[in-house]
């Protein structure tokens, strides 16, 4: 009974401190404004951040699935050699699979990979001794940090012709994309602060308006936190709107862009992240970030200007 | 209760506005403070409801040191005084009824006993009819009506006010004192600073009085004692 007045109350209590952050964003519609559109500006540029890095990531975790070493084997080997040298290169400790191709089915993924041409293409190479490519034998390092090292010693087993790697493209593109987030975190770091300021300055006019107001409250006893609340739920409020926008605009775009580079296949191996997951994690990271700069810039507010 | 013991007041210009006062005022008393102008009436009024900290000494609010609460305790000892002023500092956009439910919405009272607990203290200053009208439309003796109704919608033991009758005419003066005694009679202890010789010399009350700084003179009963 006695915690079911106390939930009452606080229900109350809430609905009260949302009137009247609504109440403070209408007061000051323009600096309301001002403020949401920085934070928008902001949240969107962001945003692009997020792509970017997410498809990244992405990019770099498939590519990583995919590194292998590909060991071509002397031409002359019988089936028996084959297997004797994949035996070999399967009991070393650093390699977690090995796997025989023969050159028909590296053949027929080669077709695979070209799509509806790949038979065009590839039609002149089908039949006995006319197949090009060599016997290959995959193999799959544990770690993937280690590729080089295993490589070398793939390539020293008698029967091995030569053994290559898709080399430091994942590196590489690991490399560029934390150039490219320093910059973009920087300049994003330092919108988010103009941006906060902004809504600190709206802040601070509700805060001026309602003095008389505060003060009442002070002196009746309100606490601390019920005077503090409905400017912390207005600057949330304002971050969140603010969100709203970039996040719509940022998606539409991938969208498109998705659809143009054909379904999301960049270069044939590089495929960018599906929209369904990534409008989940980049709609819950320009939110959170959005409220996040409301609720520091009512923080800076609100602590400048506010005595208890 | 509230006690002071050896109280200092010096503000940062370097004014000393009370130099070493001690007093100590029981539940259910009703004091006036008298005293010249600058004495320091309004400094002690400001340190029993905690907008001034003391520069020295102790300040006891029902036991409480306000110098020492934890800021987040300092809205419960408030809770304890209701505070009313010469200017009654009514909220101008809202009306009668809604500057007193204010107080009682501040210290998140459950909403269903805010409206019969406003009309009970209107009533009791006797403004229901008014309850509706802005601070604008009501005049001065009723506006401090509605300031003394706020001050003691939420129980408090105490109310303190600063020239409550500073800015009425005698008429509404001495209404405002009837309600203080009233609220007096139901056991709040009442403290006021104030220049009316009129009032404290026929509404016999303890008089305390400050001249700069110190208490000269503290009797039961006492006069005003200043010819202005
Ligand atoms: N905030 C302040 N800063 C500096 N000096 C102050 C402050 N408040 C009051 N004083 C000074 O302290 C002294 C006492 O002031 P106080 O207001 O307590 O007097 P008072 O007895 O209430 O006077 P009055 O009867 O005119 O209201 C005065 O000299 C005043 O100028
Ligand atoms: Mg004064």
């Amino acid at each position: 009974m006695k915690s079911e007045v106390s939930t009452v109350m606080k229900i109350e209590t809430l609905s009260r401190h949302f009137r009247e952050a609504y109440r403070g964003v209408r007061r000051n519609a323009w600096m309301s404004f001002a403020a949401i559109s920085a934070v928008a500006v902001t949240l969107f540029i962001f945003g692009i951040f997020l792509i970017f890095a997410f498809n990244v990531r992405y990019m770099a975790a498939e590519l990583d699935k995919q590194v292998a070493i590909r060991a071509s084997l002397a031409e002359q080997l019988t089936d028996d050699q084959q297997l004797q040298v994949l035996k070999q290169i399967q009991s070393m400790p650093e390699v977690k699979n090995a796997e025989l191709v023969p050159k028909e089915e590296g053949l027929r993924q080669l077709k695979a990979q070209w799509g509806d041409e790949g038979t065009e293409i590839f039609k002149g190479y089908e039949g006995e001794g006319k197949n090009p490519l060599p016997d290959l034998i995959t193999v799959e390092p544990k770690d993937p940090q280690n590729i080089k090292a295993v490589s070398e010693r793939v390539k020293s087993v008698e029967g091995v012709n030569d053994a290559v790697f898709g080399d430091g493209v994942t590196d590489r593109l690991l490399n560029l994309s934390s150039w490219v987030r320093n910059i973009v975190l920087i300049f994003g770091l330092g919108l988010a602060i103009l941006a906060a300021f902004l809504i600190s300055n709206t802040i601070k006019l509700t805060i001026i308006a309602r003095r008389r107001e505060i003060e009442i409250q002070r002196l009746v006893g309100a606490s601390n936190w019920f005077i503090r609340w409905p400017f912390f739920i207005e600057g949330a409020f304002i971050g969140l709107v603010g969100a709203i926008f970039p996040t719509i605009i940022v998606l539409s775009l991938y969208q498109v862009g998705y659809s143009i580079l054909g379904a999301g296949e960049v270069a044939s191996i590089l495929k960018l992240m599906p929209i369904l997951s990534l409008g989940i994690y980049v709609t819950l990271c320009i939110f959170a970030l959005g409220i996040a700069i409301g609720t520091l810039g009512s923080i800076i507010s609100v602590r400048r200007f506010l005595k208890v | 209760m509230i006690e002071m013991h050896d109280v200092w007041k010096v503000y940062p210009n370097g004014v000393e506005a009370l130099r070493g006062i001690d007093v100590r005022i029981d539940q259910g008393e009703f004091v006036y403070i008298v005293g010249p102008s600058g004495a320091g009436k309004s400094s002690f009024i400001k340190l029993m409801y905690r907008e001034e900290k003391p520069t020295h000494g102790v300040v006891l609010i029902n036991g409480v040191n306000v110098k020492r609460v934890r800021d987040w305790k300092i809205p419960h000892v408030r809770r304890k005084i209701g505070v009313v002023f010469q200017d009654f500092k009514l909220l101008p956009h809202m009306t009668a009824f809604e500057n007193v439910a204010f107080a009682m919405e501040a210290i998140e009272s459950p909403r269903r006993k805010i409206k019969p607990r406003v009309q009970e203290v209107l009533e009791l200053v006797g403004l229901v009819d008014r309850m509706h009208a802005l601070p604008s439309q009501l005049s001065g003796g009723e506006q401090q009506r509605v300031a003394i109704a706020r001050a003691i919608v939420n129980n408090p033991s105490f109310v303190i006010a600063d020239e409550p009758t500073g800015n009425l005419d005698p008429e509404n003066s001495w209404d405002i004192m009837y309600l203080l005694e009233e609220i007096n009679r139901r056991g709040t202890t009442i403290v006021m600073a104030t220049h009316n010789k009129e009032i404290v010399n026929t509404l016999r009350q303890r008089v305390i009085a400050i001249e700069q700084g110190v208490i000269v003179r503290d009797e039961i009963g006492g006069e005003y004692g200043y010819e202005d």
